[in-house]
């Protein structure tokens, strides 16, 4: 390992114990800052997550389109990486949005979301599976260049499915809440929630940053050793000549 | 010009294969007409709920018939090596890519041939111009979708795993708004009233076009190396 | 200026290097024949020089072009037949070659005199499904040259070929640089001037000459 990869390492060392500390202090704004919500209770404490993380999946997959239309336009190995790094972490989001949103769901509305599938839950999981195929794609598809050319193609019209979450909800108008945070007359929320939120929805950025980064170094690793087998394979015919 | 002839040629190709072969859209019928067999006893059909399930089982059977129809396009070709053959044709990949979709579609016009007045005779929903229209709306843009995904399907050792996995996600905003628009006809609802019936056509119009216009410029990059 | 001119050529699946680093050059009606075991390379070579895949590494000029970039215009004058014959067998071998004429911005008269030429004429309207498994490799050939082209690029055309077959090899062959990958070497003598043999996704041997024609006369 040369000085380069142990310096990338301690670094994403020091990054991921910041992401720990920012979620840390994340949960002092959730479970301590922001007030009781008068109707809801506790559970609505679960917004702050659950509404942060579904950002920052969007925000995964819009990296996982950046890369794409890098490997498709100039066949860029990184953009292939990034991409890779970034659908993984944009389903663990959505996982975890899900699962708030099923734990909020439950004691509110009485709601159970397998026989009420509103339009914005639809969408999203829609966006799972795709971002899931996108994946799955590439374990299936028969060598690396094919792979990440029709990953590629998978996570771009993947994203053109997100305008269609907005409207589908305009067009079911379902039980699911509208905007909070960002109507015409300004923040319907208490100020402390508003900051609990945007410190939330900022420290889950930052782990979404870091678990990019990791996964990328992942894959990066895993790119230079198939360039080294390759190029151990190509050598000895360079010698005999 | 060129382009043109050779969408068309490759067209025709696909409808006069299937019109001698007769092997996809008989095998088509019979699953349409038993899947509403099947639902008319698996939802315990009474008159009053008809109305509101057939939209449903619609959709559902479409979109199952859809798969096997497109699955099938593409796969028989990869393997018999004439996809590849077209493509190193100067014809070029979109054009073979269209004109595949668009025998798709036509097949998939079939199958809704048989679907609609199966479904009236089946299960007594009411079918009018309206449904018609938003039926062969929706069959553009599945189309598109479903062949693209088809042909990148095609290219992996998944590839009944992939195609559904693929296409029914992307295909939910045609049965969501289709759905809509179909339910509305059915139950007899106004068509201007507050526009909830035009609206559901345009909507799927625009969905077409738009998914037209992505699936022609993927397809380059599915189809060719 | 060369017809095939490759160098450093390089496929690689994943990890696994399949085919070289290769250097090859082929002159304007040369003839080669391309030899070797099971996995040696001689498909993956064949899809590259048909512009049917592109390479990962090296450089393929065909007639001084670029074979990446200006894969449109050079497809026009290669004709390619893979180890699947790529035809319909519910269409007559007529309408399978009008097909692909159509294809190539052609028209009857092209399909028609490439069906001439692989004589099958005979069964013109017969589907492909109910021909002799050497008449249907015949009609390959047939649809391979359909477009007269200047590079014939054939893998392993000699599966089930009969003696009618194999004229009609030569007879393509004839005033065309071939690309011929055979395990017959028979056969390999009668139509090639030269031949490469691989190994290993190699140049076996003599990487630039291997010849065995020599004697045979």
């Amino acid at each position: 390992m040369s000085d380069n990869d142990l310096a990338e390492n301690r670094r994403l060392y020091v990054l991921s114990g910041l992401a720990l500390a920012a979620m840390a202090v994340a949960s002092w704004f959730i479970f301590v800052y922001a007030p009781q919500d008068a109707l809801q209770g506790p559970v609505q404490r679960i917004f702050y997550l659950h509404v942060s993380s579904a950002i920052a999946a969007f925000a995964c997959f819009a990296v996982v389109v950046g890369g794409s239309v890098a490997y498709l336009w100039r066949e860029s190995a990184a953009g292939d990486r990034l991409g890779r790094a970034a659908a993984h972490t944009g389903l663990v989001f959505t996982t975890v949005c899900f699962l708030m949103g099923v734990i909020w769901a439950k004691p509110i509305w009485n709601w159970n979301p397998l026989d009420t599938w509103d339009a914005r839950l639809t969408s999203t999981a829609a966006l799972w599976v795709i971002y899931s195929a996108y994946l799955l794609v590439r374990r299936f598809a028969p060598s690396g260049r094919i792979a990440a050319r029709l990953a590629a193609v998978v996570g771009i019209i993947g994203f053109v499915d997100i305008p269609v979450v907005y409207f589908s909800v305009e067009w079911w108008r379902t039980l699911h809440p509208g905007p909070t945070l960002t109507s015409l007359s300004g923040p319907q929320m208490p100020a402390p929630m508003v900051w609990a939120f945007l410190v939330t929805q900022a420290a889950v950025f930052f782990l979404a940053y870091v678990l990019v980064r990791i996964r990328y170094r992942l894959e990066q690793r895993k790119d230079e050793r198939e360039a080294r087998e390759v190029a151990a394979q190509l050598l000895p015919a360079r010698e005999a000549r | 010009m060129r382009f043109w002839n050779a969408v068309a040629a490759v067209t025709l190709k696909d409808l006069r294969t299937e019109l001698r072969g007769r092997e996809l859209l008989p095998a088509l019928a019979q699953f349409i007409v038993l899947a509403l067999v099947i639902s008319n006893f698996a939802f315990d059909m009474t008159p009053g709920i008809t109305v509101h399930l057939s939209p449903g089982v619609l959709w559902l059977v479409l979109t199952f018939a859809g798969l096997v129809a497109f699955g099938r396009t593409f796969a028989a070709e990869k393997e018999s090596g004439s996809l590849e053959a077209m493509l190193l044709t100067p014809a070029g990949p979109s054009a073979v890519f269209a004109g595949k979709a668009l025998a798709a579609a036509v097949f998939l016009a079939c199958c809704e041939a048989v679907l609609l007045p199966a479904l009236a005779v089946v299960l007594g929903s009411p079918i009018d111009a309206q449904v018609v229209a938003s039926v062969l709306l929706a069959t553009v843009g599945m189309a598109a979708l479903g062949s693209l995904f088809a042909a990148l399907a095609a290219q992996t050792r998944a590839r009944e795993l992939l195609l559904p996995v693929l296409a029914l996600p992307l295909w939910i905003p045609f049965v969501v708004v289709g759905g809509r628009a179909v339910q509305a006809a059915m139950a007899g609802q106004p068509i201007g009233g507050q526009g909830l019936f035009h609206q559901p056509l345009a909507v799927l119009l625009d969905f077409d076009i738009l998914f037209l216009v992505v699936a022609s410029l993927a397809a380059r990059f599915v189809l060719e190396d | 200026m060369k017809a095939v001119s490759a160098r450093g050529l390089v496929q690689r699946f994943g990890a696994t290097v399949a085919l070289g680093p290769l250097d090859l050059e082929l002159d304007g009606g040369e003839r080669l024949a391309v030899l070797g075991g099971n996995g040696a390379g001689k498909t993956t070579l064949l899809r590259l020089l048909a512009t049917a895949a592109r390479p990962a590494a090296g450089r393929l000029e065909l007639w001084g072009l670029d074979a990446v970039r200006h894969r449109e215009r050079l497809r026009t004058r290669i004709g390619y037949l893979g180890h699947q014959l790529g035809l319909y067998p519910a269409l007559s071998a007529a309408e399978n070659l009008q097909f692909f004429a159509t294809l190539y911005g052609l028209g009857r008269t092209e399909a028609a005199e490439a069906l001439e030429l692989a004589g099958l004429a005979a069964v013109a309207t017969r589907r492909a499904g109910e021909l002799s498994r050497g008449q249907l490799q015949r009609l390959g050939l047939a649809r391979a040259v359909v477009h007269r082209p200047e590079l014939l690029v054939l893998d392993e055309p000699d599966a089930s070929l009969d003696a009618e077959g194999r004229a009609l090899l030569a007879r393509i062959a004839e005033g065309r640089t071939l690309v011929l990958a055979t395990h017959d070497l028979v056969l390999a003598r009668r139509i090639c001037g030269r031949a490469l043999l691989l190994r290993g996704g190699r140049a076996a041997g003599d990487p630039w000459r291997f010849r065995i024609l020599e004697a045979e006369g």
